[in-house]
């Protein structure tokens, strides 16, 4: 497949940057939501062994994707243990 | 509160709702700007008398016409992240408010230092006095301390409402057996309306939210009052 791209974008260079874009956006895409579906505790995909995983998130766990100006490591827990 | 044959949005009194009110304006030009372009190329195209029938290929106006619209993406794209990351900003409330919707009225609860729990009915059209507002006014007002950082835990007790605030950018869904949290900080005192924005049946559109934004002391007073 890749020697028809390679094909087609050397008759027409004009879509060189349709398949940058494109390329960039999908797996942008599908690298943020396997990073997601990875990385997230919000998920339980294991029902017998770990069926809630997100009671077992600390303070120092990071749930977003980028954090601006919150250092996670230098958080302490405030609430009750569960 | 919104006027009659209003256009835009609403004045901004807390910082995030000045940040999306130039948002909104920022892209809005970029749609005007596409939208007059289009519009001017339409009209040229139905109106000139060249006629070009051997259109094979034209590799130059692809590129352009693939970047552009890219450019302009990310430039309308950067701004939404920078807004929705400083929307979830670690910002430290000094007060804990809990709204309840109810089929049809919000109740509230101050419940940091004492116990104090009211209803929040619409008055109906009959019993308005002169100068208030048709399905917009209360009889028991939310009434908040100005430039401090409130957290709002929203949540419901039968039906799905919606707790929003235009002039604060905020709007909450009030869904049973959920506790939604969002933060609230006014800049300036004020009366500020909003109306539920999830149909919870026949009343969704009267169950308005007024809140009072007064100093602090005024505040302590009315809540020292309340109890």
């Amino acid at each position: 497949m890749l020697c028809q791209i390679l094909g087609q974008v050397k008759k027409h260079p004009s879509l060189i940057p349709v398949f940058v874009f494109i390329g960039a956006g999908g797996s942008g895409s599908v690298l943020y939501v396997l990073c997601l579906a990875l990385f997230i505790q919000d998920v339980s995909w294991d029902r017998k062994s770990n069926p809630e995983p997100w009671n077992e998130l600390g303070p120092n766990d990071q749930c977003k994707f980028y954090s601006v100006n919150v250092d996670y490591s230098k958080l302490k827990k405030e609430g009750p243990d569960f | 509160m919104a006027c009659p044959f209003q256009m835009g949005l609403q004045d901004a009194t807390s910082p995030i709702m000045e940040e999306l009110l130039h948002f909104h304006d920022h892209t809005l030009m970029i749609v005007f700007l596409i939208s007059s372009l289009v519009l001017y190329i339409i009209s040229t195209m139905l109106t000139t008398k060249l006629t070009h029938t051997s259109t094979m290929d034209a590799q130059e106006v692809e590129t352009v016409w693939t970047i552009l619209p890219a450019i302009i993406l990310i430039l309308i794209a950067l701004p939404s992240l920078r807004i929705l990351y400083m929307m979830d900003e670690i910002n430290n409330p000094s007060l804990t408010v809990k709204t309840m919707g109810h089929q049809w009225y919000w109740s509230y609860e101050y419940t940091d230092y004492e116990d104090l729990n009211f209803d929040s009915y619409m008055i109906p059209t009959q019993e308005l006095k002169p100068g208030e507002l048709r399905l917009l006014e209360v009889d028991n007002r939310v009434v908040l301390p100005v430039e401090m950082t409130i957290r709002m835990l929203i949540s419901s007790e039968d039906v799905l409402h919606s707790w929003a605030v235009p002039s604060l950018g905020l709007k909450t869904d009030a869904i049973p057996g959920r506790l939604n949290q969002t933060t609230l900080m006014a800049m300036r005192p004020g009366l500020y309306y909003g109306q539920c924005s999830e149909i919870c049946g026949s009343n969704h559109s009267f169950m308005p939210i007024v809140l009072e934004l007064v100093p602090l002391s005024y505040f302590e007073e009315w809540s020292a009052s309340m109890l």
